[in-house]
């Protein structure tokens, strides 16, 4: 069996729900590339970058906002049930994942943009290094969570939601971080600077972990009345 | 244009709707076994293998549900499913069909409905029932709720007569729209007061369960949102089960839900599941808007 947003007897539902759902896509694919973005801006110390992150921060509000709106619509227009209700739900939390992933990356171009004297601490090339590592496993997760999404495929979703090689990277890098620091006083407020850089790259995977999981709610089993809207395996960080 | 946007930005992402045939929870798609638990604790109905038939016309085929005391059950399935036919099942309203003929076991308060000694009228006086159209006898709203329990016995004098037609009144909500006119006739009330003068006459003759077919489908919105408060309210004291096109109405009222399905029973289970994850692919479809 397989499971279609399509296929209602109204067809202008099927386009309702589609449109969510490539919408949703649509602002995935922009986030990869602010992510991406970011890290290029922090690792190279990048101004013009790191504007262009701002820039492009408004058009994926504006694309959280007119998805909301969207799935409100829905909600109160059709009164979707069962699979459709739990597809316009997910949805929604999948934009909130993904914007606060693009709230992440834009962390990484504000730390750029406010160099100054006291904030602000241009990184180290191994600090680069690091971020830069950290960024293509944030990114490749979120990537591989847009996918299962885009196919409703939970057995994709699984294997980003066991995904731990971000885990690793930013546990290993931190412990840099913390040996640095006890070598050379000095470097303790850039290592801590680059410890909330590096933080931030491991909640994006954190996100796209949360978006996994919203693939599993769509099309997987559970039992509202045991687990709340959940599955009963999973419990989404925020 | 959001197609567009992905591909500009070379992630290869084509969003697509659908998903791979063998990733998703397999549901049941097989008709004849009913998912879900039919069965109850302590019923105040029982029914197992219920056929009916119309002549040749096999309606219902070996539907099997209890009914749950102080719960709503709610009904639904699309024309011709057999939900109306089944209600009718439950105090013996087929009977009056010619050619109808029902088989199996329906049991009340564990006692054989179609027993030989089980007087008909004393049991749609246990088993109420209202209707589509509100339809009250061409009587004063008062003769319409003491009628019932004038010919039941119910009220040893006028007093208690009264006090019938006041706590039904009460009961359905109608008391205070109607206590100055009692003698006018039912059928000078608005569509909503006279379903609910409906309810009160089926109340006035203390029923242990009421039917409702297809209840406020006659009725405008604010009409119909005073019956489902009544419903909720009235399930304290009654077993309800009732027919419903309106799964919205279903999901607002009940607490259990039975998917009928060209006279099988596809699913029975808690409202709060079926309409959030049904189990059976045919009530998802028929939920999600996908019947046919």
């Amino acid at each position: 069996m397989s499971l279609s947003l399509e296929g209602h007897t109204t067809r202008a539902f099927d386009g309702d729900l589609s449109s969510l759902h490539v919408q949703a896509v649509a602002m995935g694919a922009l986030v990869i590339e602010q992510v991406q973005l970011a890290v290029n801006a922090y690792s190279g110390w990048d101004r013009s970058a790191a504007t262009l992150v701002l820039d492009r921060e408004r058009k994926i509000n504006l694309y959280d906002a007119e998805i909301e709106e969207a799935a409100l619509q829905v909600i109160a227009r059709r009164q979707p049930m069962a699979q459709d209700l739990r597809a316009v739900i997910a949805i929604d939390k999948v934009v909130t994942e993904l914007e606060r992933a693009a709230d992440e990356a834009k962390r990484l171009a504000l730390a750029v943009l406010s160099d100054t004297e006291f904030a602000g601490f241009r990184p180290g090339a191994a600090t680069a290094r690091e971020a830069r590592q950290l960024g293509r496993v944030a990114a490749q997760m979120i990537r591989a969570a847009l996918e299962a999404f885009d196919r409703l495929d939970p057995a994709a979703a699984a294997v980003v939601d066991q995904d731990t090689e971000l885990d690793s990277e930013y546990a290993a890098a931190l412990r840099r971080m913390i040996t640095r620091a006890m070598e050379d006083a000095r470097q303790v407020q850039s290592a801590i600077e680059a410890a909330f850089i590096m933080r931030s790259l491991e909640r994006i995977g954190d996100h796209a972990r949360n978006i996994a999981r919203h693939v599993a709610f769509i099309v997987g089993d559970f039992d509202p009345t045991a687990t709340g809207v959940l599955p009963s395996t999973v419990a989404v960080k925020t | 244009m959001e197609a567009a946007q992905v591909e500009r930005a070379g992630l290869n992402l084509k969003p697509s709707s659908r998903m791979p045939e063998d990733a998703a929870v397999e549901r049941p798609v097989e008709v004849g076994k009913t998912v879900g638990n039919i069965a109850v604790d302590d019923p105040i109905f029982s029914c197992r293998d219920v056929d009916v038939f119309y002549g040749a016309k096999h309606a219902i085929k070996k539907v099997g549900i209890d009914v749950a005391r102080s719960q709503v059950l709610a009904m639904i399935g699309p024309s011709g499913c057999g939900k109306s036919t089944f209600l009718r099942c439950l105090n013996r309203m087929n009977d009056t069909i010619e050619g109808a003929r029902v088989e199996g076991s329906i049991l009340l308060d564990g006692k054989d409905i179609h027993d030989r000694k089980q007087d008909v009228v004393q049991l749609r006086a246990r088993v109420g029932m209202v209707f589509q159209k509100p339809n009250p006898f061409p009587k004063s709203i008062y003769e319409n709720v003491a009628y019932g329990p004038r010919i039941h016995g119910l009220a040893g004098d006028r007093v208690e007569l009264d006090e019938i037609v006041h706590h039904s009144l009460k009961r359905a909500g109608l008391w205070e729209e109607v206590k100055d006119r009692l003698q006018q006739p039912g059928t000078s009330l608005s569509g909503g007061q006279q379903q609910r003068l409906c309810i009160a006459r089926t109340i006035a003759v203390n029923p242990e369960v009421i039917l409702m077919d297809e209840p406020c489908s006659a009725l405008d919105p604010i009409a119909t949102a005073r019956i489902e408060d009544l419903m909720e309210e009235l399930r304290q004291s009654y077993a309800i089960v009732i027919v419903t096109h309106s799964m919205q109405q279903a999901a607002r009222v009940s607490q259990r839900t039975a998917y009928f399905h060209l006279g099988d029973l596809i699913e029975v289970g808690e409202t709060d599941r079926i309409f959030t994850n049904p189990r059976h692919k045919l009530t998802e479809d028929y939920i999600t808007g996908r019947f046919g």
